[in-house]
């Protein structure tokens, strides 16, 4: 079953992508577990790491490796922490151009609202009898020299993300898929707090 | 080029000098191993993980950040000891860049095979350490 097909193509499409806007727009906390699965084309072999995400309405994102290492990446507005077992960093992303589009495209993949970011990515939805499927170009320089391709899927009844995939250029490809998603539950400030 | 990997906190790799004895370094045919990398740099440092498989006559690695953005991916022949670069992250592709990675990295696998945990290049000031990954083997 596709609904993007003749002239229900361009309407299913406006369709896709005023629900998924309207799930983001209503989306003021989110929390879930991931798992991220790097596939390493030169070594034909995979790295799998995990760990918990939380987001909160507007702009904060705390990203948390626990295995099999431990590393903490917060967004809080212009702020990110950096920790890991040496040392934590603050860093300033407006002083940071390449670390601002990194964590704008974290953020807005997991919450699903960079379809929407036409200045950023060229976006075509795609539907399956399971998910809706979005793929997004970059147009920026820098995006485009990390990444080939943004491919999100989302659930069809909830209407969330439920995976991302971001495709390297030399053909690497790392799969982050969201489990146990909780929209809209209180979370303590503190996991965001940045330094 | 300390600028150039600076701009690149969030895409790689390794560390300050320690003492660690027997650093797992693949020596069978097939074995991979996974290292937490750390590179300090005179202005900064960068982190990420770093595989390496032993495939033949040479050991295969790829070096990536946290987020699973690949910042290298190289080989290292064991009998000739050098290193050759397959693919640098666009923003780091600079010949000047592949000049002091290609020696440094083959100096660090060196220290790696011998046992150590760590490789210095006092002229630019950059430090990198690798440290096992526990528990990889099964993953």
């Amino acid at each position: 079953m596709s609904l993007l097909q003749g002239s229900a193509q361009q309407q299913s499409d406006v369709q896709i992508r005023q629900q998924l806007g309207e799930t983001a727009a209503a989306l003021h906390t989110m929390q879930c577990d991931f798992t991220q699965t790097k596939q390493l084309s030169m070594l034909n072999t995979k790295i799998t790491s995990g760990g918990r995400m939380y987001y909160q309405q507007p702009g904060k994102l705390r990203w948390e490796y626990t295995q099999p290492y431990a590393y903490t990446f917060i967004l809080n507005g212009n702020k990110v922490l950096l920790k890991n077992n040496n040392r934590n960093d603050v860093i300033d992303v407006n002083q940071n151009k390449l670390f601002r589009e990194i964590a704008q495209v974290m953020l807005s993949s997991v919450v699903g609202n960079c379809l929407s970011d036409d200045r950023n990515f060229k976006t075509s939805i795609s539907a399956t009898q399971k998910e809706w499927v979005a793929t997004l170009l970059p147009l920026r320089k820098n995006m485009r020299q990390l990444f080939q391709k943004i491919i999100l899927h989302f659930n069809w009844q909830q209407k969330m993300v439920s995976q991302v995939e971001l495709v390297e250029k030399n053909g690497d490809k790392t799969i982050i898929d969201l489990k146990h998603i909780q929209k809209n539950e209180k979370i303590n400030d503190r996991l965001f707090a940045v330094p | 080029m300390t600028v150039c990997l600076l701009s690149l906190s969030m895409l790689l790799a390794a560390l300050p000098l320690r003492t660690q004895s027997q650093i797992r370094f693949p020596s069978a045919e097939g074995e991979q191993v996974q290292y937490e990398a750390y590179i300090q740099l005179k202005k900064g440092y960068l982190s990420g993980i770093c595989v390496l498989q032993r495939e033949g006559e040479e050991v295969k690695g790829c070096l990536f950040n946290e987020f699973g953005i690949t910042a290298l991916d190289f080989s290292y022949s064991l009998e000739r000891r050098n290193v050759k670069l397959h693919h640098v992250v666009r923003m780091m592709d600079r010949w000047y860049i592949r000049r002091v990675l290609r020696k440094d990295l083959a100096k660090l696998m060196e220290v790696l095979r011998q046992g150590g945990d760590s490789y210095e290049n006092t002229r630019h000031h950059i430090t990198y350490r690798l440290t096992p990954i526990e528990g990889d083997e099964e993953r």
